[in-house]
């Protein structure tokens, strides 16, 4: 699908955020959902590969390293067809602000790297109405590669893109693969319109501007709680 | 060689017993093989060696009992068999069962749970036995998948997308049995209907007697409509189950010698 939720004509509007592991966006994404909260909107905070069902499966698949490059895709894209169809649209449809650590874009990236065909994942997807707003958060390699190795020196298989055979040491592998994966979403974002974050700035200077953002784009009077959902923008 | 190997080679040569013949085993000729869509990454579709026969049809149509008829005469005849089918993989099986059981997915989210259990079953089953150069049997393949999410109101050029990542097999035979026919199997069968593939889940009818009879006819149009892209080969499973085998191994035999 090459629309949004407002092209379709939904009172609800989703904002997703995307980056590379440590780029910092799971906490860019948390402070926004506090701020939007305490204003007294209806918020609704969706996270990549979290349906309880769904989770069974790929966390068996993934401990005992049996996922293929396509099983991989297509389990995740079940994890995200059951949140999509159970909880973001009909939540949209009730006119809530929906945040999305990570989206379809995640998956256009990881995937494609991993050996699939571009046009066969987007194909799989294009179920999915595009985000309203999508910030990007763009740190340096470096940056974001060290946020994670220096706290969580125990690399998972798969996180590592260790299935690519791309070094036998998973630290080197795990660089190599979230290079290719940066490579994707540079060359992804003009086409879907991200917005791109400094995520080598101090934590609060992002935040302002990402809230800046979303006042300048979204009118969020109209997700007060208590507040019936309307199809106007 | 041991002494009373060699001992008894006189006998047999000399004796009135004939020894044990058997007719030559057709060696299966190589055919240019290819996936509906890309395929798989990294997978040579020339180098799978064996041949994919796949076996179609609606729900009580007899499949279960025809394969085994198959591969029992397959092996017979010196090829080894290798079986797969719907919901058989490690990966999601047991998890779609789940699913399936309280009743709680939606659409989309079950045709891509089972198109991963079948890209599981495809990796993992189908392309190491054709590889290995065995005869791989499938209880149903893409089409079912597609029919049952046709009937469900999704959309073709999705779904063809989607199962682009299947081999094309050497041989699909569809058994063709009236509904009549297959209600009745059913019963016979487990003296109840199931609730999936009663379609309970489209809300047809609340009597499940009327909503089996009403989607069986969904999905048997849609395979209709399949028939005329994939063209399947299509058998008359109306006849008693020795009839239909026998027909069955006559069309494997000919996709045997490459014909």
């Amino acid at each position: 699908m090459t629309k949004t939720f407002a092209q379709l004509g939904f009172p609800g509007r989703l904002i997703a955020v995307e980056g590379l592991d440590g780029s910092g966006k799971s906490t860019q994404i948390y402070l926004l959902k506090r701020w939007l909260e305490q204003s007294g909107l209806k918020v609704f905070f969706s996270e990549w590969n979290s349906s309880e069902l769904v989770k069974s499966a790929t966390s068996k698949a993934k401990k005992r390293e049996l996922l293929s490059p396509t099983t991989f895709s297509l389990i995740h894209a079940t994890d995200f067809a059951d949140r999509y169809e159970r909880q973001l649209v009909p939540l949209l449809r009730a006119g809530y602000l929906v945040l999305c650590d990570r989206y379809i874009f995640t998956a256009f990236a990881r995937d494609t790297v991993r050996g699939c065909p571009p046009s066969w994942v987007r194909g799989i997807y294009n179920f999915a109405a595009l985000p309203d707003l999508t910030f990007f958060f763009r740190a340096d390699l470096e940056v974001s590669l060290n946020r994670i190795l220096e706290g969580r020196p125990q690399l998972k298989y798969f996180e590592a893109g260790m299935d690519l055979h791309l070094s036998t040491d998973p630290y080197e592998s795990f660089r190599i693969f979230q290079g290719r994966i940066l490579e994707q979403y540079l060359a992804m974002g003009p086409e879907f319109n991200f917005m791109v974050i400094d995520a080598n700035e101090p934590i609060e200077v992002q935040q302002n501007v990402v809230r800046e953002l979303i006042l300048n784009r979204i009118d969020l009077a109209a997700f007060e709680r208590g507040r019936p959902a309307t199809t106007s923008r | 060689m041991s002494k009373s190997m060699s001992r008894s080679k006189p006998t047999q040569r000399g004796g009135r017993r004939k020894p044990f013949s058997f007719p030559r085993i057709v060696v299966p000729q190589h055919r240019p093989r290819r996936f509906y869509g890309h395929g798989i990454p990294g997978v040579d579709p020339q180098k799978l060696r064996g041949k994919l026969i796949v076996v179609e049809g609606c729900d009580g149509s007899g499949r279960s009992t025809q394969i085994q008829m198959l591969m029992e005469w397959l092996e017979s005849s010196g090829h080894a068999t290798t079986q797969t089918g719907l919901k058989r993989s490690t990966l999601v099986s047991e998890e779609l069962n789940m699913a399936q059981n309280g009743n709680i997915l939606s659409h989309t989210t079950m045709s891509l749970f089972y198109a991963t259990d079948f890209a599981d079953q495809l990796e993992n089953v189908i392309f190491p036995g054709l590889r290995a150069g065995r005869m791989v049997l499938a209880d149903r393949y893409i089409y079912t998948l597609i029919a049952r999410d046709l009937a469900r109101g999704s959309d073709l050029e999705w779904l063809q997308n989607l199962y682009g990542i299947a081999l094309v097999p050497d041989a699909v035979f569809y058994l063709d049995v009236s509904p009549e026919e297959r209600l009745q199997r059913n019963f016979a069968k487990d003296y109840a209907l199931d609730y999936w593939e009663s379609g309970m889940d489209l809300g047809l009818s609340r009597e499940m007697f009327d909503s089996f009879l009403k989607y069986q006819a969904m999905v048997e149009r849609q395979f209709q409509k399949l028939h005329k892209t994939y063209g399947f080969n299509i058998v008359d499973g109306n006849r008693s189950p020795e009839e239909v085998c026998k027909e069955l191994q006559r069309r494997t035999a000919a996709v045997l010698a490459g014909e």
